[in-house]
């Protein structure tokens, strides 16, 4: 009995130790963005105050107001597409990664392997020299100034195969053989149970897939020149053309783009903890 | 199977969706085009990012909005015109284009302002797809490097000298000369921006200096730049107390250390090139120049340490006195209410110069038939218009512009423009320029500025490296 | 799911193929379906990667400049060029020094940050979205927060330090500082992404093994160590792979926070890369640049595969 005690007690003391730990964590982690709001909200004749201020003295809207009463912002127009670009590629994203993960985890065919090291050598190609023959070759197929030249090229991720794969690999087959047995086919297997099983995964990849779009700067400002082409965030880099005086305008700037994203998580991240409890995969 | 059908239909409507909205553009939108007057950027942004403290250098200050894409005009004849302008500069540029397709009604102008960094890139992956626009803006120093690459027109005829609308005796010879590569004219230019002494006169008074004199040379300068250092204690830089670890008031900076450096140097009669093929980084005469300036740091400890030091900040916030700081300052220091003065850059060696350098508007080899012609009319007009431009800090490029100018109307250009006039210089010109700051000297300078690396070693180093690219661009 | 499954092919055998002798147009069939689940990411993946990388090591061979309209072939002269490039030698240090760095506390410190996260404890949701927040700025608005923290003379950081009655420090501004600076912002920036990965991959542990170890009398150290670790296996190898990848090719962090300064010293290979294929026109040296840090990023992650699973490292 006393060891039950004594298990209890460090239980207890590991919780409030634990608790503590993650409140400092928060407090570190969560002050820059704090500080985002701060500057974002200080009117642009005190952003140069020495010593700091934890609150501004006058705060005020003005940067917000800006950011969306400027003409020449489209916002709405923006937010759609960044929309339309970041649903589009996540899911296609999703789909075709699933898809090939399920090939390369499940499947026996010549070549599976060599085929799998040719796209792991892939990821470790840097971006920035492959851009001009991409380039090229979205110009001639007259993608330019159209959200096709922005879903289909970040459809072929090969870090979603990859990271997809490893959570196949770690589905139990009983459920798949059990299946087989029923007479089910290799695209049913995929579609009704690895896909359910790995939900918690999808949705990682989904949400990062989303947000690698929706901030990606270099890409669209490329293949898009059609002012209401524009994704949020190349149309927002006008803010940013300049640093130490607009801060807070900048920073108005980067809350707008960030805050549907944040929304989004805020949403998805309980459905990966619903999402792997439904399925209770239970005996691995 | 009922959900893989729902699913592949979404995906297939949402293809067909993607591929409509996608449809290549036609007419340009007819929104957007607030004719806002503007806030102020450097346009020299991009140069800028050079130093170590980014944020402290790219400083670039901004009032009201620039309008990012701004149509003008409703004529037949279309022109697309590229610039990096994102400051108070960008909405004076399309002001002046506004006014221009007031009177020209047979032709509209597509003006499309990025971020400089942003806007290098899009430009190169235009030109490569041969898709350019019909007008952009470039800088002199640039043209070796793009001219030798055959996507610069050959801009001789727009001036008057062959029959263009350009008057080419209005414009400075020795600007005239920096357009010129391997017999051709490329571009013609807009401006004549450059490197002055920028200063607060409040805290001249304070420190019971003369706010309407400036420092002319280089012992001046040190000790005007003593007098303007303060420890935490109030002592200045003279004082047998002063405490140079604890300074909250800085006499100067070396501010961007291309044209600061290179000012010095040619004021010390050194560059970093003998024009030759040879590498001179290393004279003598250029390891004076950077000592003069390592020591106000290091010695005489009346300016900071570069790297993690905000000069612009520091200015906006009286903590800095003197700054070598380009034209382009001017908005900057009007929208934080510092009490400025301008001054030339003194003369630190044993012969005025300063560092300079020119905005020009280039076009495509690709531009010809009624576009050329409306290009070369909207050139003609834009650059006759360059007291307009000067509103914006930047003197103008031609003889009779600058000597327009007085000083009530544009007190800072006038002063600098005189300057530039009389003994502005530009960047050596160099196929491979870009190479040559960037790798050649900026972070050795860097290193030398921030102690890393003595004045010497630094040199020698740097100069063994433009030795290197040197010996690849002849 | 143990680190077997991950790395033995044999064992990994789904619906099975009907059974007929081999050769047969029936096993024909079957394989080729199999084809069909990798044919549309296959195509799409040779567009857009697989060609422009080949075309990529094809311009390495040439003296390319990318708006002239001939470009000589050289042969292997850039990758002897690069071999004695000082420049590249320092930046592939840099971006060394940095990758491990980074992905090391990222690996470590997000998982026991999600093993934290994922206890009953109270106020678990708002955890979970703060530690992942920062994941959603971009890399400008990243980079422009973190100088305003770390600036020497008005970062926030030396404002607590010197409240706090101690010296300021001279993050981004010192030749040593430099890179860990770089990397405590980045993973500030970015360890929320690897958590979700562990979080998810934590939820697949069934709760009947943390039954049996603690009726054993196990404490949550023990289970930890003993339990959660070795089921966590390919999650974890996972996410060290695919960090030290992407951070071997670090660009904006450094880029807008340092210009690579003081000096060198957070000099990249990529922004190396960048300036030479972008700003001074040499595509074909960049390309150069690039296939040689692909086969560094290459050698590094082979022998990460060789460390976390001694057999079968030819599988991948």
């Amino acid at each position: 009995m006393r060891s039950v005690n004594r298990n209890q007690v460090s239980t207890w003391s590991s919780r409030i130790l634990l608790q503590i730990a993650l409140i400092f964590l928060a407090v570190i982690v969560g002050f820059p963005l704090y500080w985002m709001l701060v500057v974002s909200i200080t009117p642009p004749a005190e952003v140069f105050s020495w010593p700091l201020h934890f609150w501004p003295p006058h705060p005020s809207l003005e940067n917000y107001i800006e950011v969306f009463t400027r003409q020449d912002l489209q916002l709405p127009r923006w937010f759609l597409n960044s929309l339309v670009v970041s649903v589009g590629a996540t899911i296609a994203t999703l789909f075709l990664s699933s898809l090939t993960a399920y090939g390369f985890a499940r499947l026996e065919f010549p070549g599976r392997d060599t085929l799998f090291i040719i796209l792991l050598f892939a990821i470790m190609v840097p971006g920035q020299v492959t851009l001009i023959p991409v380039f090229l070759l979205v110009r001639k197929l007259g993608w330019l100034d159209s959200y096709n030249a922005l879903i289909w090229p970040v459809a072929a991720n090969v870090f979603g195969v990859f990271l997809l794969r490893q959570f196949f690999m770690g589905v139990p087959k009983d459920l798949e053989e059990a299946a087989v047995i029923d007479g089910a086919g290799r695209f049913r297997i995929y579609w009704q149970i690895i896909l359910p099983l790995s939900k918690a995964a999808l949705i990682a990849l989904g949400i990062f897939v989303f947000l690698a779009t929706w901030n990606d700067l270099f890409w669209p400002l490329i293949v898009l020149n059609r002012l209401e082409m524009r994704t949020l965030t190349v149309g927002l880099t006008v803010l940013q053309g300049t640093y130490t005086q607009e801060r807070g305008l900048v920073m108005a700037g980067a809350v707008v783009a960030s805050a549907p994203v944040l929304l989004l998580y805020a949403i998805f991240q309980r459905r990966i903890v619903q999402g792997v409890m439904l399925t209770g995969m239970g005996g691995r | 199977m009922r959900k893989v059908t729902w699913a592949l239909s979404l995906l297939i409507v949402l293809s067909l969706l993607l591929a409509a909205c996608g449809a290549p553009p036609t007419q340009p939108p007819p929104e957007a085009a607030p004719e806002t007057q503007a806030e102020e950027a450097t346009p020299e942004t991009e140069e800028a990012a050079d130093t170590t403290d980014a944020a402290a250098e790219e400083a670039a200050p901004e009032a009201e909005p620039t309008a990012i894409v701004a149509e003008a005009g409703t004529g037949d004849i279309q022109l697309v015109y590229w610039n990096g302008l994102t400051g108070s500069d960008g909405g004076t540029m399309v002001e002046m284009v506004e006014a221009f397709t007031e009177e020209n009604p047979d032709i509209s102008v597509r003006v499309e302002m990025m971020q400089w960094s942003t806007y290098f890139d899009k430009l190169l992956t235009s030109l490569v797809s041969g898709n350019p626009p019909d007008l952009f803006l470039l800088h002199e120093f640039e043209i070796p490097q793009f001219a030798s690459q055959g996507v610069l027109q050959d801009t001789s005829d727009y001036y008057t000298s062959n029959g263009g609308p350009i008057p080419d005796e209005d414009i400075l010879p020795h600007v005239m000369k920096a357009l010129e590569y391997k017999g051709g004219r490329y571009g013609v230019p807009l401006d004549l921006h450059g490197w002055g002494l920028w200063y607060n006169k409040d805290l001249f008074e304070a420190a019971g200096l003369d706010p309407e004199a400036c420092p002319t040379n280089g012992e001046e300068f040190l000790d005007y730049a003593r007098k303007l250092t303060l420890d935490a204690n109030g002592n200045d830089a003279t004082s047998p107390d002063f405490d140079p670890e604890n300074v909250v008031q800085w006499g100067t900076q070396v501010s961007w250390f291309k044209p600061t450096v290179l000012s010095t140097m040619w004021q010390y009669g050194a560059d970093w090139t003998d024009g030759e093929g040879n590498a001179t980084m290393n004279s003598e005469q250029a390891m004076a120049a950077v000592q003069f300036w390592y020591d106000l740091i290091y010695t005489d400890h009346v300016a900071p340490q570069p790297a993690g030091f905000d000069g612009w900040q520091s200015f906006a916030g009286g903590q800095l006195a003197m700054t070598p700081e380009g034209s382009w300052m001017l908005n900057f220091n009007d929208e934080n209410e510092i009490n400025w003065g301008v001054c030339p850059l003194p003369q630190f060696g044993d012969q005025p110069a300063t560092w300079t350098s020119s905005h020009v508007i280039y076009t495509p080899t690709s531009l010809e038939g009624e576009k050329l012609d409306a290009a070369q009319r909207l050139i003609g007009y834009l650059t006759s218009q360059g007291l307009v431009w000067a509103t914006s800090g930047q003197p103008p490029a031609r003889v009779s512009q600058l000597e327009a100018m007085t000083l009530e109307e544009f007190p800072s250009a006038k002063v600098l423009g005189d300057s530039f006039m009389e003994f502005g210089r530009y960047d050596t010109a160099n196929e491979c320029i870009q190479e040559i700051i960037d790798i050649g000297y900026m972070p050795e300078l860097d290193s030398i500025f921030n102690g890393i690396k003595t004045v010497e070693e630094g040199l020698n180093d740097a100069n063994a490296r433009i030795q290197d690219i040197l010996d690849r661009c002849q | 799911m143990d680190n077997e499954m991950i790395m033995n092919a044999g064992r990994r055998d789904g619906p099975t193929p009907p059974r007929k002798q081999v050769g047969s147009w029936r096993t024909w069939r079957w394989t080729l379906g199999n084809y069909l689940f990798i044919l549309p990411f296959m195509i799409l993946f040779s567009i857009f990667v697989i060609g422009p990388i080949l075309y990529a090591f094809y311009m390495s061979l040439h003296e390319w400049k990318v708006l002239a309209r001939q470009h000589p072939f050289v042969g292997l002269e850039n990758y002897r060029q690069l071999l004695k490039d000082d420049i590249w030698w320092i930046a592939l240090r840099n971006s060394l020094y940095f990758a491990f760095l980074t992905s090391a506390v990222n690996t470590v410190f997000a998982l026991f940050v999600a093993i934290g996260v994922s206890r009953p404890i109270l106020g678990r949701d708002f955890y979970r979205f703060i530690f992942y927040a920062p994941v959603v700025l971009s890399v400008s608005a990243m980079g422009i927060i973190m100088s305003w923290m770390m600036n020497t003379q008005f970062g926030v950081i030396n404002y607590f330090l010197i409240w706090f009655g101690l010296p300021p420090v001279k993050w981004l501004a010192d030749t040593y500082l430099v890179v860990p600076s770089l990397s405590i912002a980045t993973v500030w920036w970015g360890f929320g992404f690897p958590m979700l990965l562990y979080i998810a991959g934590l939820q697949g542990i069934p709760e009947h093994l943390y039954e049996a170890a603690r009726i054993d009398g196990a404490n949550s150290w023990r289970i930890t160590w003993h339990i959660t670790l070795p089921l966590m296996r390919p999650t974890i190898f996972f996410v060290a792979i695919t960090q030290l990848i992407a951070h071997f090719q670090v660009f904006g962090q450094p880029l807008i926070m340092t210009n690579g300064g003081p000096g060198r010293a957070s000099f990249t290979t990529i922004m190396y890369l960048y300036q030479t294929a972008w700003r001074f026109f040499r595509m074909g040296y960049g390309t150069t640049i690039a296939v040689g840090l692909a086969f560094v990023i290459l050698f590094f992650t082979l022998l990460q595969f060789r460390l976390f699973g001694r057999q079968s490292v030819v599988e991948y």
